[in-house]
């Protein structure tokens, strides 16, 4: 019973996963490409978590962290990429 | 079932609903600056709750595992950041706004800059 | 200096928690790297607060108002997002604030992006006016108030 919950959230999560791919990937502008990964970073971060309870080990939990950390470095890079072409800036 | 385990899937349940809110929100919604609202919010509470179903299914096994909940914390206190700064981007690179918008108290301040990127 | 040393120590316990040991040895080893980070960020380190006047009961209390308006804004969305009409009137509204010191308008930044409906969006040049954008106004005038009344003042309470 508790697996069938499991694997149920785990397909959820992977539907929305596929819809944030096909956000990405029909755009229009680069902002909504920027969107659309930024949301996938943090929902893959939650989707090792369920896979973790699933293989019921904690070894992933250092992907988990690094994972949460790398997804908003890259959203702030992108971020400043477009805003002005440059990222890092002298002020 | 345990007890713990029925904890576990009630916060399985929550997280993965609105992991299924904010994707839905991301394709529906119609400009850049309302997707911001469902891929910044939505997002980061169902991965809270995701990776607290994960650290209550490990504590009758011993584990205290620290690092769910730094995971937890890092995500909570950036994702604000993030959506100002997508935001922020957006309207600098001249992103429109969707038909139905009421208000835009930022118009004047870029109107000079924009006009000079669109020349 | 008491501020520097405060954060070492945290930096040091962090380390033990990601080493999963709890050993002297582990939390000198982090502090030795805790003086090395803060020696290499100390251009960024220029926030000055006095740690004796912050309150920890408010500050448990902002914690809590986090926390509470996070699980508004998602019942919120929810309404937005399923509605099949989709007839909501975003728009982009600017708010002054009588807060002036930078991790004061920080906090305030991050506290509106999780309310119901508001992100923030821009400052303006002189850190006064913050732009917010909503997802719904019907009023603008209501918006204004509450974020003067419940946050604001939240934030006052635990830095003064």
């Amino acid at each position: 019973m508790f697996t069938i919950i499991v694997y149920t959230a785990l397909v959820v999560i992977v539907i929305s996963l596929l819809i944030f791919l096909i956000r990405i990937f029909i755009g229009p502008t680069v902002s909504d490409r920027i969107v659309g990964l930024d949301a996938l970073g943090v929902t893959l971060v939650g989707f090792i978590g369920v896979i973790m309870i699933l293989q019921d080990t904690i070894a992933y939990s250092d992907v988990a962290l690094v994972l949460s950390i790398l997804s908003f470095v890259g959203t702030v890079a992108m971020s400043k990429f477009i805003e002005r072409g440059v990222v890092f800036d002298d002020d | 079932m345990t007890t713990i385990e029925i904890i576990t899937s009630l916060f399985l349940a929550v997280g993965a609903f609105f992991t299924f809110l904010s994707a839905v929100g991301v394709i529906r919604l119609r400009d850049v600056y309302s997707r911001v609202h469902a891929a910044g919010k939505s997002s980061t509470f169902g991965m809270i709750f995701l990776m607290l179903s994960t650290f209550v299914y490990f504590i009758p096994k011993g584990i205290f595992n620290i690092k769910i909940l730094l995971a937890i914390l890092f995500v909570f206190m950036t994702a604000p950041l993030g959506a100002l700064l997508i935001n922020r981007s957006a309207y600098r690179s001249g992103v429109a706004m969707e038909k139905n918008t009421v208000q835009d108290d930022l118009k004047e301040v870029y109107k000079d800059e924009l006009q000079e990127s669109s020349e | 200096m008491a501020l520097q040393i405060l954060l070492n120590i945290l930096i040091a316990v962090l380390w033990m928690f990601l080493q999963s040991s709890f050993t002297p040895a582990t939390f000198v080893f982090g502090y030795l790297i805790g003086i090395l980070i803060l020696y290499l960020m100390r251009k960024f380190l220029i926030v000055k607060f006095d740690l004796r006047k912050v309150r920890i009961w408010a500050l448990v209390k902002l914690f809590f108002l986090f926390v509470v308006e996070l699980a508004k804004a998602n019942i919120d969305m929810v309404k937005v997002v399923l509605n099949p009409r989709m007839d909501h009137q975003p728009g982009i509204v600017a708010v002054r604030t009588k807060l002036n010191t930078e991790v004061e308008i920080t906090l305030l930044a991050a506290l509106i992006s999780l309310t119901p409906g508001t992100v923030s969006m821009d400052f303006s040049p002189d850190n006064k006016t913050i732009y917010i954008h909503a997802i719904d106004v019907p009023d603008k005038e209501e918006m204004r108030k509450d974020i003067h009344n419940s946050f604001e003042r939240a934030i006052l309470e635990v830095m003064r």
